[in-house]
């Protein structure tokens, strides 16, 4: 019966995947809990919660759900909506400081672009660990006392999360697109919810074939469809579309350039839609919408003293630290998506954003002002 | 009033916020604002809870009162920074990047009156019934309790209507924002269950709109 809800609430959710799902926040019980018992947060995005719960399930843990408003932990984090507010007010006001003798939290990794560990610390008293990105790894992350592998802390892109947004993107497209169809051509709707959940497959599930042209390194990045080589294969995807179309035409004896042209049409807006921001729409690639992706993270290595906090929180493994020098050093430039995790938590402000043109972004604004939808922040402070 | 379901596309730009809360709500809520901060006297020591870009918190030191707004939005607080400069109150309010959990560290006994607009209806269950304990604990005996929030009509009609309007309301809010509101279910009795007596209640038309004074006894 379990089971059955957790299916059937994994089914719903991930069709309407893009929209944020608030449910109760405070505190869980899992098994039979001590005052020894692992305390773990997360959001109150419903689908993450009940996750986190089935990772959980044969053991015995506090699980502190924080209002992130519904929304999942990392854009919750980068937004605003996850910050030391949320995660010091439910550490005093769920009850759990009488509950266990230890003062220690396991944070998903995720949360570092919005909390502050080291705030969380001073105001309540409480030791943030970074647990793994995603919960499937917390047994292991226990077993493993505490310490993550490279693999644990890696945010990857697997066919499981591609299918995931892909049914997402597919189902919220689809809804908006129908509704606008009912008016001007009502007996076509069914046949564009086809097209539309087609080409989200085919767009998403085959992101790997494509994905290296997409690499951003040391370039200037723009939209999607700023170099003609990165929408090279939507556009191959499409010219296939309008061959396939007027040949089916052609067979059925039944040829007619108003079709063809119409559904031309349609289906390249549907490409353009879903690849606009398709690097975006993926963990492992930085968005082109967003004003803040187009900045580097810059490190300073007169200001480090190798404490590695950013190689616990950096979802990407960019940065190495060297234990006998005390210095980090950002090994995966390349792979870097800007989340700001990393200048966040270093206690040292040894990180900060540079744009191209030089402007930084100090530490401390990028603690203070979260991205909104547009992916901005307010620059200025006091 | 649903309308103020409205306030969470406004509140993700912050700098239209007033404005648009004025427009929302025809001047409804500054008309309520300005009974609540009525209530405030000469050299009272207040703190508004969740004071966003400082509507009461600005109005309570207008009537003389020395003021702490309190809220966890860095935006809005920049906003309510520059208006408390420009209305020359600057040196009679303090602005606080701070949560409802950390009213723990204020002193016990030590505020003539905390006030709260359009919060408490954020706070999750746990949330609220930690600061309306805490807001009794910080208050001195006598002192007022002020709130101005949306709750859940009780007539079943008018349910159904705000119900709708929520619904529709709801739908355009979650496409600009991905949030929402919540609208607080039985206020008065969490308030006088936390130790408080409750001096007067107003509500509007629509019973989705509360007006709330209490008192520490």
């Amino acid at each position: 019966m379990r089971f059955l809800s957790f299916v059937v609430f994994n089914a719903l959710e991930t069709l309407l995947r893009l929209s944020p799902f608030p449910c109760k926040t405070g505190l869980i019980k899992i098994g039979n809990t001590g005052k020894d018992s692992p305390v773990f947060l997360t959001c109150n995005f419903h689908l993450t919660v009940q996750r986190v719960k089935r990772a959980l399930k044969r053991m015995d843990a506090f699980l502190l759900v924080a209002n992130s408003r519904g929304i999942n932990v990392w854009c919750a984090a980068a937004g605003g909506h996850l910050t030391n507010h949320e995660v010091i007010s439910v550490l005093k006001t769920s009850g759990i400081e009488d509950l266990v003798a230890q003062k220690k939290i396991i944070l998903p990794q995720l949360a570092a672009p919005g909390v502050e560990a080291n705030i969380i610390k001073q105001k309540t008293g409480w030791r943030v660990i970074w647990g793994p990105v995603n919960a499937k790894d917390i047994p292991h992350f226990l077993k493993n006392n505490l310490k993550k592998t490279k693999v644990m802390s890696g945010i990857a892109f697997p066919w499981t999360q591609r299918l995931e947004m892909a049914i997402a993107w597919a189902f919220f497209l689809s809804v908006i697109l129908s509704l606008i169809m009912i008016f001007f051509w009502p007996k076509s709707v069914f046949a564009l919810i086809l097209l539309v959940w087609g080409l989200s497959f085919i767009i998403f599930l085959s992101f790997p074939l494509y994905s290296r042209f997409m690499s951003s390194e040391g370039k200037k990045i723009g939209s999607f469809f700023s170099k003609i080589r990165r929408m090279s294969f939507q556009l191959l995807l499409w010219i296939g579309i309008v061959v396939a179309l007027s040949a089916h035409n052609v067979l059925a004896e039944d040829f007619s350039w108003g079709v063809v042209l119409r559904w031309s049409i349609i289906s390249f807006v549907v490409i353009i839609i879903l690849s606009f921001d398709l690097a975006g729409s993926t963990p492992t690639f930085r968005g082109g919408l967003l004003a803040e992706k187009q900045l580097e993270v810059v490190l300073d290595k007169k200001d480090c003293r190798g404490a590695g906090f950013c190689e616990q929180v950096c979802p990407r493994n960019c940065f190495e630290v060297d234990k006998i020098e005390h210095t980090a050093s950002m090994i995966g430039r390349e792979r870097c998506i800007q989340c700001g995790a990393c200048i966040v938590q270093c206690p040292f402000d040894a990180l900060h954003f540079e744009s191209l043109e030089g402007e930084k972004t100090p530490p401390e604004i990028i603690r203070k002002f979260k991205l909104n939808l547009l992916g901005s922040r307010l620059k200025k402070s006091g | 009033m649903s309308t103020y379901i409205l306030m969470k596309i406004l509140e993700s730009a912050p700098k239209r916020y007033d404005l648009g809360i004025r427009l929302l709500t025809r001047g409804r809520l500054d008309k309520i604002y300005d009974r609540l901060a009525s209530r405030i006297k000469e050299e009272d020591k207040v703190l508004d809870i969740g004071c966003g870009t400082g509507a009461l918190s600005l109005r309570a030191a207008q009537q003389g009162g020395t003021v702490k707004g309190i809220d966890i939005n860095s935006q809005m607080l920049e906003i309510a920074k520059i208006r408390a400069d420009k209305l020359n109150l600057d040196q009679k309010i303090e602005f606080g990047e701070m949560g409802v959990a950390e009213l723990d560290r204020e002193e016990a006994d030590s505020y003539d009156a905390v006030m709260s607009g359009l919060f408490f209806s954020e706070l999750a269950e746990d949330e609220l019934s930690f600061s309306l304990r805490e807001a009794k604990r910080i208050l001195k005996p006598g002192g007022l309790l002020l709130v101005a929030d949306e709750v859940r009509p009780d007539k079943v009609y008018k349910k159904i209507i705000n119900g709708l309007r929520r619904l529709f309301f709801g739908a355009v809010v979650f496409i600009f924002t991905q949030t929402t509101t919540r609208a607080l279910k039985n206020l008065p009795e969490k308030i006088s269950g936390s130790g408080f007596e409750i001096e007067s209640i107003k509500l509007n038309r629509g019973e989705n709109f509360i007006e709330l004074i209490a008192r520490k006894p």
